[in-house]
C-alpha cells in the first residue's frame, strides 16, 4: 500500500537527511584526534652466536604468527652402525614426556593455544619447529625447549612408538620415489649418508630408550644447534637460547666423513612402472660447484613449470621423447650435503621401454657435457633457479628452512641478493664442467619395478 | 602423642610395623607387599611399565605362592621375606600412573 512504504523508508531517509556534505571531499578529521598509524620498517635477519656455540637468527616480519625452528645436527648420517633407525624413532618421539611436562600436557597445552609443534628430519639435520600466535609464544616455546633439552624417553612410551614406526614405513613404501632415493643413498655411500631416513625392519621395536638418551646426549649440544625465529624479537630469542639450550657445552660428536662408493641396488617388483635413478658424486653444499650443478639440473629439466603441461622446455623430456613413444617422466636430481653431493637423473618409464629411456636421458647429459649448451638454455635455467629460490623464501616454512640450513652449514646467513649474484656468476663452462664430472664419475644406480629391461649400471 | 620423645616413637612404630608385617602372613609365602596389591586399572598400567626382569621376578613369586597355597604349605622360615628386604618396586610406577590420571582429570574439568 502506498501509504505504508514511506514508513519503512523512514529510518533510511532520516539517516540520509543527516548527511549534509557530499562525499567528494575527504571528511575533515582533526589531526590531533586521529590515531597515529605505527610505521613498520622492513627488517633484516639478525644473526648472533652465543658463547655456548648456539647460533641464533631472528627476523621481525610483523606477522601475527610467530614461528621458532631449532635445527640440530642430528640427522640420520650421525647414526652409528649399532643404532641405525634411531633418528626415525627420535623423529616420532618428540611428543613424549619430558622432564618439564608430560606427554599429555605438551599435546593439550599446544592445542589449547592453537599452536603446532612438528619435527622434520633429513640426512643431516633434525628440525623442531613450533608455530603459534605471537602472544602465546612463551607457552609453546617452553614446550619446544623441553622437548629438545629434556626428553626422558620412558621405555614404555618408546615401545608404544613401534606401531607409529610401522605406519610410517608402510606409508613410505606406498611411494616408489622415496624407496628409490633411499636405496640410491644406500648404494652410493659406505657410511653416514647411506643411513636411511626410515628405520630398517630388523630394528623396528628394538630401538631402546637408553640408545635414544645417549644419542641425544651426544648430539644435542649447543654447538650443533641453531635457533631461528620469525616474528620474534632477537633479544627474546637470545634469552630463551641462553636459558633453555645451554646443554652440553661441547661441539658434540663429529660425524664420520661420508665415503662415496658407487654401487647399484635393484628392487624387483611387479610394478609396471620402472623408477630408476642414476647418479654420480657431485658438489658439497655452499661450494661454487653446487650452484653449477643446480643450474645444470634446471637446464636438463627439474619438474614441469606449467601444471599438467607437457614439460616442453626440459632437455631430458625432449631427448627421451625421440627415443620412445610410451609415457615417461624424467627429472634431474641433485642433492648436496656438508661433505658430499649427488647429481643424476630420475626416470619413470614403462618397464619395456626402461632401457631406452635411461640411455636417452644419459645421452642428453652427455650432450651438455660435450658443450651442447646454448646461452638461451643457460639463461632460462638461471632465471628458473633464481625465481624458485626467491619464491621459496616467500613462505615462512621455506624461509625458516633456508636460514636454519645456512646457519648450520656455514655459520652465517647470506641474503637473497648474495644468492642471486652467485647464481648469476655461473658461466656456461661451469655447467659444462659439472656435466663432464657427472659423465666421467663412478655411477650409482637404484631402480625399482619390473626390471627385466632395465640395464645394469655397468651397461650404461 | 607430642610428649613422647621422637626416637622412642620411631622404635615403637617400627616394632609395631614389623609385628604387623609378620602377622599379615604373605611373607611366609615368599611374596612382597607389591605382589599382593589389588589389580585395578592404575596397578595394571603400572605393571605394564615394569622393566622385564622385575616383572619376571614378580611372576615367579606369585606362581610359587599359588603353588604353596594349593598344597596348603608355607615356605621354610629362612625363605620368608623379611621386613627389611621388602622392596616396594611398584610404588614409583604407580605414583606416576596416578599422577598422570589426575592430570588428565584436572584438564577434563576445565
Amino acid at each position: 500500500m502506498k501509504g505504508i512504504r514511506p514508513l519503512n523508508h523512514l529510518s533510511r531517509r532520516c539517516y540520509v537527511a543527516a548527511r549534509r556534505s557530499s562525499l567528494t571531499e575527504p571528511l575533515s578529521v582533526n589531526p590531533r584526534n586521529a590515531p597515529s598509524k605505527p610505521v613498520f620498517q622492513p627488517q633484516d635477519i639478525q644473526v648472533s652466536k652465543l658463547p655456548s656455540g648456539l647460533l641464533i637468527a631472528s627476523l621481525e616480519n610483523y606477522s601475527p604468527v610467530s614461528k621458532i625452528g631449532v635445527f640440530v645436527k642430528a640427522g640420520s648420517r650421525y647414526e652409528t652402525p649399532d643404532n641405525v633407525g634411531l633418528t626415525h624413532v627420535l623423529r616420532l618421539a618428540a611428543n613424549l614426556t619430558t622432564k618439564g611436562a608430560s606427554a599429555f600436557r605438551i599435546c593439550r597445552g599446544v592445542e589449547a593455544v592453537g599452536g603446532s609443534l612438528c619435527v622434520t628430519s633429513s640426512r643431516e639435520h633434525m628440525v623442531y619447529s613450533a608455530e603459534c600466535l605471537r602472544d602465546n609464544l612463551d607457552t609453546v616455546s617452553e614446550f619446544l625447549f623441553h622437548v629438545i633439552a629434556g626428553p626422558e624417553f620412558r621405555p614404555w612410551e618408546v615401545s608404544d612408538l613401534t606401531t607409529r614406526v610401522k605406519i610410517d614405513k608402510a606409508m613410505a613404501s606406498q611411494c616408489p620415489q622415496i624407496g628409490v632415493v633411499e636405496k640410491l643413498h644406500e648404494a652410493a655411500y659406505k657410511n653416514a649418508l647411506s643411513n636411511s631416513l626410515y628405520c630398517p625392519d630388523y630394528r623396528v621395536g628394538n630401538v631402546s630408550s637408553d640408545q635414544l638418551l645417549s644419542f641425544v646426549e651426544n648430539n644435542y649440544t649447543s654447538g650443533r644447534m641453531a635457533v631461528v625465529g620469525l616474528g620474534v624479537k632477537h633479544s627474546v630469542l637470545k634469552q630463551m637460547g641462553e636459558q633453555y639450550l645451554s646443554i652440553g657445552r661441547g661441539a658434540g660428536v663429529p660425524g664420520a666423513k661420508a665415503v662415496y662408493r658407487g654401487g647399484e641396488l635393484r628392487m624387483q617388483s611387479s610394478d609396471g612402472l620402472v623408477h630408476a635413478l642414476v647418479a654420480s658424486e657431485a658438489a658439497v653444499t655452499g661450494s661454487a660447484d653446487a650452484n653449477a650443478f643446480t643450474v645444470l639440473q634446471r637446464v636438463l629439466g627439474a619438474g614441469p613449470h606449467v601444471k599438467r603441461g607437457a614439460n616442453i622446455s626440459s632437455k631430458l623430456s625432449q631427448g627421451i621423447a625421440k627415443a620412445t613413444t610410451e609415457p615417461f617422466d624424467a627429472t634431474a636430481f641433485s642433492s648436496t650435503y656438508s661433505d658430499s653431493g649427488l647429481f643424476g637423473i630420475y626416470t619413470v618409464s614403462q618397464f619395456d621401454a626402461a632401457g631406452e629411456v635411461i640411455r636417452a636421458a644419459l645421452a642428453q647429459v652427455t650432450a651438455v657435457a660435450d658443450g651442447g649448451l646454448s646461452a638461451e638454455d643457460l639463461d632460462r635455467a638461471k632465471n628458473q633457479m633464481k625465481a624458485e629460490s626467491l619464491m621459496s623464501l616467500e613462505a615462512s616454512e621455506g624461509l625458516l628452512e633456508e636460514v636454519g640450513a645456512q646457519l648450520l652449514a656455514s655459520g652465517a646467513y647470506s641474503s637473497p641478493e648474495a644468492v642471486l649474484q652467485s647464481i648469476d656468476s655461473i658461466t656456461s663452462s661451469d655447467v659444462v664442467n659439472a656435466a663432464k664430472k657427472f659423465v666421467s664419475g663412478k655411477k650409482t644406480m637404484a631402480s625399482s619395478g619390473h626390471l627385466v629391461n632395465t640395464p645394469f649400471v655397468d651397461e650404461l | 602423642m607430642a610428649t613422647r620423645a621422637p626416637a622412642a616413637t620411631g622404635r615403637l612404630l617400627l616394632g609395631f610395623r614389623k609385628w604387623y608385617y609378620n602377622a599379615c602372613g604373605f611373607n611366609k609365602l615368599g611374596l612382597m607387599r607389591d605382589d599382593t596389591l589389588h589389580e585395578d586399572d592404575d596397578v595394571k598400567e603400572a605393571l605394564r611399565r615394569l622393566p622385564e626382569n622385575v616383572y619376571n621376578d614378580r611372576m615367579f613369586r606369585i606362581k610359587r605362592a599359588l603353588d604353596l597355597s594349593m598344597k596348603q604349605q608355607v615356605l621354610p622360615a629362612d625363605l620368608w621375606t623379611k621386613y627389611e628386604e621388602d622392596k616396594y618396586y611398584l610404588e614409583p610406577y604407580l605414583k606416576e600412573v596416578i599422577r598422570e590420571r589426575k592430570e588428565v582429570e584436572e584438564w577434563a574439568k576445565k
